[in-house]
Protein backbone atom coordinates (compact mmCIF):
# COMPACT_ATOMS: atom_id res chain seq x y z
CA UNK A 1 0.00 0.00 0.00
CA UNK A 2 1.48 3.45 -1.09
CA UNK A 3 1.36 6.00 1.24
CA UNK A 4 -1.40 9.13 1.15
CA UNK A 5 -0.30 12.47 -0.42
CA UNK A 6 -1.85 15.53 1.03
CA UNK A 7 -1.59 18.65 -1.42
CA UNK A 8 -1.89 22.40 -0.67
CA UNK A 9 -4.68 21.67 -2.65
CA UNK A 10 -6.59 19.57 -0.43
CA UNK A 11 -6.64 21.75 2.24
CA UNK A 12 -8.32 25.14 3.44
CA UNK A 13 -8.69 26.87 7.21
CA UNK A 14 -11.02 25.22 9.51
CA UNK A 15 -10.40 21.51 7.72
CA UNK A 16 -10.01 18.87 10.17
CA UNK A 17 -7.58 16.14 10.03
CA UNK A 18 -8.66 12.74 10.83
CA UNK A 19 -8.91 11.70 14.64
CA UNK A 20 -5.84 8.97 15.66
CA UNK A 21 -6.22 6.74 18.34
CA UNK A 22 -3.41 4.84 20.63
CA UNK A 23 -3.41 3.06 23.57
CA UNK A 24 0.37 2.60 24.92
CA UNK A 25 1.21 -0.94 26.27
CA UNK A 26 3.98 -1.21 29.06
CA UNK A 27 6.20 -3.05 27.41
CA UNK A 28 5.72 -0.54 24.97
CA UNK A 29 7.36 2.11 27.72
CA UNK A 30 10.15 -0.15 28.48
CA UNK A 31 10.99 -0.25 24.89
CA UNK A 32 11.12 3.44 24.72
CA UNK A 33 13.16 4.08 27.66
CA UNK A 34 15.37 1.69 26.01
CA UNK A 35 15.76 2.91 22.81
CA UNK A 36 16.00 6.62 24.36
CA UNK A 37 18.60 4.99 26.46
CA UNK A 38 16.33 6.74 29.26
CA UNK A 39 16.35 5.04 33.13
CA UNK A 40 14.13 7.49 34.54
CA UNK A 41 11.92 5.06 37.25
CA UNK A 42 8.97 6.78 36.44
CA UNK A 43 8.31 4.90 33.03
CA UNK A 44 9.11 1.86 34.19
CA UNK A 45 8.81 1.50 38.18
CA UNK A 46 5.08 1.57 39.27
CA UNK A 47 6.33 1.77 43.21
CA UNK A 48 8.36 4.30 42.74
CA UNK A 49 6.08 6.09 40.31
CA UNK A 50 3.17 6.14 43.47
CA UNK A 51 5.90 7.52 46.16
CA UNK A 52 6.76 10.18 43.73
CA UNK A 53 2.93 10.98 43.55
CA UNK A 54 1.86 9.78 40.43
CA UNK A 55 -1.14 7.24 40.26
CA UNK A 56 0.52 4.99 37.67
CA UNK A 57 4.16 4.90 35.37
CA UNK A 58 3.66 7.91 33.11
CA UNK A 59 4.11 7.71 29.33
CA UNK A 60 7.04 9.77 28.51
CA UNK A 61 6.93 13.51 27.41
CA UNK A 62 8.86 13.52 24.68
CA UNK A 63 7.41 9.95 23.39
CA UNK A 64 3.82 12.18 23.35
CA UNK A 65 5.80 14.49 21.85
CA UNK A 66 6.62 12.07 18.41
CA UNK A 67 3.20 10.92 18.50
CA UNK A 68 2.01 14.34 17.80
CA UNK A 69 5.10 14.41 15.85
CA UNK A 70 3.76 11.57 13.28
CA UNK A 71 0.31 12.52 14.04
CA UNK A 72 1.21 15.06 11.29
CA UNK A 73 3.58 13.39 9.49
CA UNK A 74 1.63 10.30 8.47
CA UNK A 75 -1.10 12.89 7.43
CA UNK A 76 0.70 15.35 5.58
CA UNK A 77 2.25 12.21 3.51
CA UNK A 78 6.11 11.32 2.39
CA UNK A 79 6.25 14.69 0.05
CA UNK A 80 5.63 17.33 2.91
CA UNK A 81 7.93 18.54 5.18
CA UNK A 82 7.45 18.94 8.59
CA UNK A 83 9.03 22.69 9.82
CA UNK A 84 8.33 23.01 13.79
CA UNK A 85 5.69 21.43 16.56
CA UNK A 86 5.89 22.73 19.37
CA UNK A 87 4.22 20.86 22.67
CA UNK A 88 3.36 21.59 26.24
CA UNK A 89 3.13 19.39 28.80
CA UNK A 90 -0.41 19.82 30.40
CA UNK A 91 -1.21 16.60 32.38
CA UNK A 92 -0.24 13.17 32.48
CA UNK A 93 -0.70 10.08 30.38
CA UNK A 94 -0.61 6.82 31.71
CA UNK A 95 -0.17 3.30 29.73
CA UNK A 96 -3.15 1.00 28.66
CA UNK A 97 -5.82 3.79 28.08
CA UNK A 98 -6.80 5.52 24.71
CA UNK A 99 -5.34 8.85 23.82
CA UNK A 100 -6.85 10.78 21.35
CA UNK A 101 -4.82 12.95 18.76
CA UNK A 102 -7.17 15.45 16.87
CA UNK A 103 -5.99 18.07 14.74
CA UNK A 104 -7.37 20.82 12.92
CA UNK A 105 -5.56 23.81 10.04
CA UNK A 106 -5.89 27.26 11.52
CA UNK A 107 -3.62 29.01 8.57
CA UNK A 108 -2.01 28.54 5.24
CA UNK A 109 0.69 30.86 3.94
CA UNK A 110 1.93 30.19 0.81
CA UNK A 111 2.63 26.27 1.04
CA UNK A 112 3.14 26.23 4.96
CA UNK A 113 0.13 25.21 6.30
CA UNK A 114 -0.48 25.15 10.67
CA UNK A 115 -2.32 23.46 12.54
CA UNK A 116 -3.34 23.04 16.04
CA UNK A 117 -3.35 19.72 17.50
CA UNK A 118 -4.60 17.85 20.68
CA UNK A 119 -3.74 14.28 22.64
CA UNK A 120 -6.69 14.02 25.00
CA UNK A 121 -8.02 11.67 27.32
CA UNK A 122 -11.44 9.75 26.07
CA UNK A 123 -13.20 12.76 28.13
CA UNK A 124 -11.94 15.34 26.29
CA UNK A 125 -9.70 16.43 29.00
CA UNK A 126 -6.41 17.87 27.22
CA UNK A 127 -3.24 16.67 28.02
CA UNK A 128 -0.98 17.91 25.38
CA UNK A 129 -1.76 20.83 22.93
CA UNK A 130 0.47 21.31 20.20
CA UNK A 131 1.38 23.38 17.49
CA UNK A 132 2.62 22.46 14.01
CA UNK A 133 3.56 23.56 10.77
CA UNK A 134 4.44 21.95 7.43
CA UNK A 135 5.19 22.78 3.98
CA UNK A 136 2.70 20.67 0.87
CA UNK A 137 3.97 19.76 -2.16
CA UNK A 138 1.25 21.14 -4.86
CA UNK A 139 -0.70 19.12 -7.46
CA UNK A 140 0.94 18.27 -10.34
CA UNK B 1 21.33 21.13 44.74
CA UNK B 2 18.04 21.62 46.55
CA UNK B 3 18.31 24.05 49.11
CA UNK B 4 16.09 24.43 51.78
CA UNK B 5 13.50 27.20 50.35
CA UNK B 6 13.73 30.48 52.26
CA UNK B 7 12.31 33.34 51.29
CA UNK B 8 15.41 34.44 48.97
CA UNK B 9 14.87 34.49 45.14
CA UNK B 10 14.35 30.41 43.53
CA UNK B 11 17.18 31.54 40.94
CA UNK B 12 20.70 32.13 42.82
CA UNK B 13 22.62 34.75 40.86
CA UNK B 14 25.00 32.46 39.97
CA UNK B 15 22.66 30.43 37.62
CA UNK B 16 21.47 33.50 36.56
CA UNK B 17 24.75 34.07 35.42
CA UNK B 18 24.93 30.59 32.95
CA UNK B 19 22.03 32.01 30.57
CA UNK B 20 23.17 32.20 27.31
CA UNK B 21 26.15 29.74 28.12
CA UNK B 22 26.88 26.15 27.22
CA UNK B 23 25.17 23.55 30.02
CA UNK B 24 27.28 20.63 28.54
CA UNK B 25 30.37 19.80 26.55
CA UNK B 26 29.19 19.48 22.77
CA UNK B 27 28.34 16.32 21.73
CA UNK B 28 28.63 14.33 18.31
CA UNK B 29 27.12 11.31 17.39
CA UNK B 30 26.63 9.44 14.18
CA UNK B 31 22.75 8.28 13.11
CA UNK B 32 22.78 4.85 12.40
CA UNK B 33 19.71 2.90 10.71
CA UNK B 34 19.43 0.25 13.93
CA UNK B 35 19.36 2.82 16.70
CA UNK B 36 17.41 5.34 14.19
CA UNK B 37 14.87 2.17 13.12
CA UNK B 38 14.57 0.77 16.83
CA UNK B 39 13.74 3.79 17.88
CA UNK B 40 11.28 4.45 15.43
CA UNK B 41 9.22 0.70 16.31
CA UNK B 42 9.39 1.76 20.19
CA UNK B 43 7.29 4.93 19.25
CA UNK B 44 5.26 2.72 16.76
CA UNK B 45 6.13 5.05 13.68
CA UNK B 46 6.79 2.69 10.94
CA UNK B 47 6.70 5.48 8.25
CA UNK B 48 8.41 3.32 5.10
CA UNK B 49 10.76 6.05 4.52
CA UNK B 50 12.75 5.33 7.89
CA UNK B 51 13.16 1.46 6.54
CA UNK B 52 12.95 1.26 2.80
CA UNK B 53 15.39 3.22 0.68
CA UNK B 54 13.19 3.15 -2.06
CA UNK B 55 10.37 4.52 0.09
CA UNK B 56 12.45 7.54 1.08
CA UNK B 57 14.04 8.08 -2.23
CA UNK B 58 10.50 8.21 -4.15
CA UNK B 59 9.87 10.65 -1.67
CA UNK B 60 12.85 12.85 -2.68
CA UNK B 61 15.44 11.49 0.04
CA UNK B 62 19.21 10.75 -0.32
CA UNK B 63 19.30 7.65 1.81
CA UNK B 64 17.03 6.65 4.89
CA UNK B 65 15.50 9.40 7.02
CA UNK B 66 15.73 9.41 10.85
CA UNK B 67 12.37 10.06 12.46
CA UNK B 68 11.88 13.70 13.50
CA UNK B 69 12.99 14.31 17.10
CA UNK B 70 14.81 10.99 16.85
CA UNK B 71 18.27 13.46 16.71
CA UNK B 72 18.15 14.65 20.19
CA UNK B 73 18.27 10.91 22.13
CA UNK B 74 20.91 10.03 19.44
CA UNK B 75 23.24 12.20 21.33
CA UNK B 76 22.65 10.77 24.86
CA UNK B 77 26.03 9.88 26.19
CA UNK B 78 25.85 7.32 28.82
CA UNK B 79 26.99 6.92 31.92
CA UNK B 80 28.34 4.10 34.33
CA UNK B 81 25.34 2.93 36.91
CA UNK B 82 26.83 3.97 39.89
CA UNK B 83 25.85 7.64 38.42
CA UNK B 84 22.65 6.81 38.32
CA UNK B 85 20.25 8.71 40.89
CA UNK B 86 17.59 6.54 43.27
CA UNK B 87 15.11 8.63 40.33
CA UNK B 88 16.72 6.73 37.96
CA UNK B 89 18.35 9.72 36.17
CA UNK B 90 21.98 10.56 36.01
CA UNK B 91 23.31 12.29 38.34
CA UNK B 92 25.01 15.93 36.90
CA UNK B 93 21.84 15.96 34.38
CA UNK B 94 21.13 19.36 36.32
CA UNK B 95 24.55 21.47 36.71
CA UNK B 96 22.84 24.38 37.88
CA UNK B 97 21.67 25.63 41.46
CA UNK B 98 17.83 26.30 42.01
CA UNK B 99 16.03 26.16 45.42
CA UNK B 100 13.20 24.04 44.38
CA UNK B 101 12.28 20.52 45.19
CA UNK B 102 11.33 19.19 42.14
CA UNK B 103 11.33 19.54 38.41
CA UNK B 104 9.25 18.64 35.49
CA UNK B 105 9.15 18.52 31.97
CA UNK B 106 7.14 21.66 30.87
CA UNK B 107 6.79 20.56 26.84
CA UNK B 108 9.34 21.28 24.12
CA UNK B 109 9.45 23.28 20.41
CA UNK B 110 11.45 21.81 17.63
CA UNK B 111 12.54 24.01 14.29
CA UNK B 112 12.99 21.03 11.70
CA UNK B 113 15.45 22.95 8.80
CA UNK B 114 16.67 19.95 7.21
CA UNK B 115 16.04 16.25 7.20
CA UNK B 116 18.37 13.91 9.11
CA UNK B 117 20.13 11.55 7.40
CA UNK B 118 21.26 7.81 8.40
CA UNK B 119 24.90 8.42 7.77
CA UNK B 120 25.26 11.51 9.39
CA UNK B 121 27.45 13.18 11.99
CA UNK B 122 25.19 15.47 14.27
CA UNK B 123 26.98 17.84 16.57
CA UNK B 124 24.85 19.05 19.11
CA UNK B 125 25.19 22.30 21.68
CA UNK B 126 22.75 22.98 24.27
CA UNK B 127 22.76 26.05 25.70
CA UNK B 128 21.16 27.83 28.57
CA UNK B 129 18.30 29.76 26.95
CA UNK B 130 16.57 31.60 29.49
CA UNK B 131 15.70 31.18 32.94
CA UNK B 132 12.67 32.85 34.70
CA UNK B 133 10.87 33.31 37.89
CA UNK B 134 7.09 33.56 37.33
CA UNK B 135 4.32 33.79 39.75
CA UNK B 136 1.57 30.58 39.26
CA UNK B 137 -1.50 29.70 41.18
CA UNK B 138 0.38 26.93 43.51
CA UNK B 139 3.01 29.28 44.38
CA UNK B 140 6.21 30.76 42.08
CA UNK B 141 8.15 28.55 40.04
CA UNK B 142 11.24 28.87 37.77
CA UNK B 143 10.77 27.96 34.02
CA UNK B 144 14.34 26.76 31.89
CA UNK B 145 14.82 26.77 28.59
CA UNK B 146 17.41 24.69 27.64
CA UNK B 147 18.03 25.32 23.68
CA UNK B 148 19.72 22.68 21.58
CA UNK B 149 21.50 22.84 17.97
CA UNK B 150 22.17 19.92 16.03
CA UNK B 151 24.33 20.70 13.28
CA UNK B 152 25.48 17.77 10.42
CA UNK B 153 29.22 17.11 8.78
CA UNK B 154 28.19 19.68 6.30
CA UNK B 155 28.03 22.07 9.01
CA UNK B 156 24.30 22.84 8.55
CA UNK B 157 21.99 23.61 11.13
CA UNK B 158 19.29 20.51 10.93
CA UNK B 159 17.54 20.64 13.79
CA UNK B 160 16.90 23.20 16.82
CA UNK B 161 15.29 22.17 20.15
CA UNK B 162 13.94 23.81 23.11
CA UNK B 163 13.06 21.80 26.25
CA UNK B 164 11.30 24.09 28.96
CA UNK B 165 11.47 22.52 32.10
CA UNK B 166 9.28 23.71 35.12
CA UNK B 167 10.97 23.76 38.48
CA UNK B 168 9.45 24.74 42.37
Amino acid sequence: MSPTQVHLEDVAVGAVLPRVVRNASRVQLFLYSAATWNPHRIHYDVDYARFEGHEDVLVHGPLQGAWLTQYVTSWAGPRARLLSVQWQNRASAFPERDLHFDGRVTAVDGDVVTLEITEADPDGRVLMPATATVRLPRRG
Amino acid sequence: MQDQPTDESLVPDETRALVGTLVAEPVRAEITAKESQRYAQAVGDLDPVYFDIDAASAAGHPTLVAPPTFVTHAVVVGLPLDRIRTDGLFTGAMPMRLRVQRTMFGGEEWDFDAPVYVGDTITAETRLASIDEKAGSKGPFVRIVRETTFTNQHGDVVARSRQIGIAR
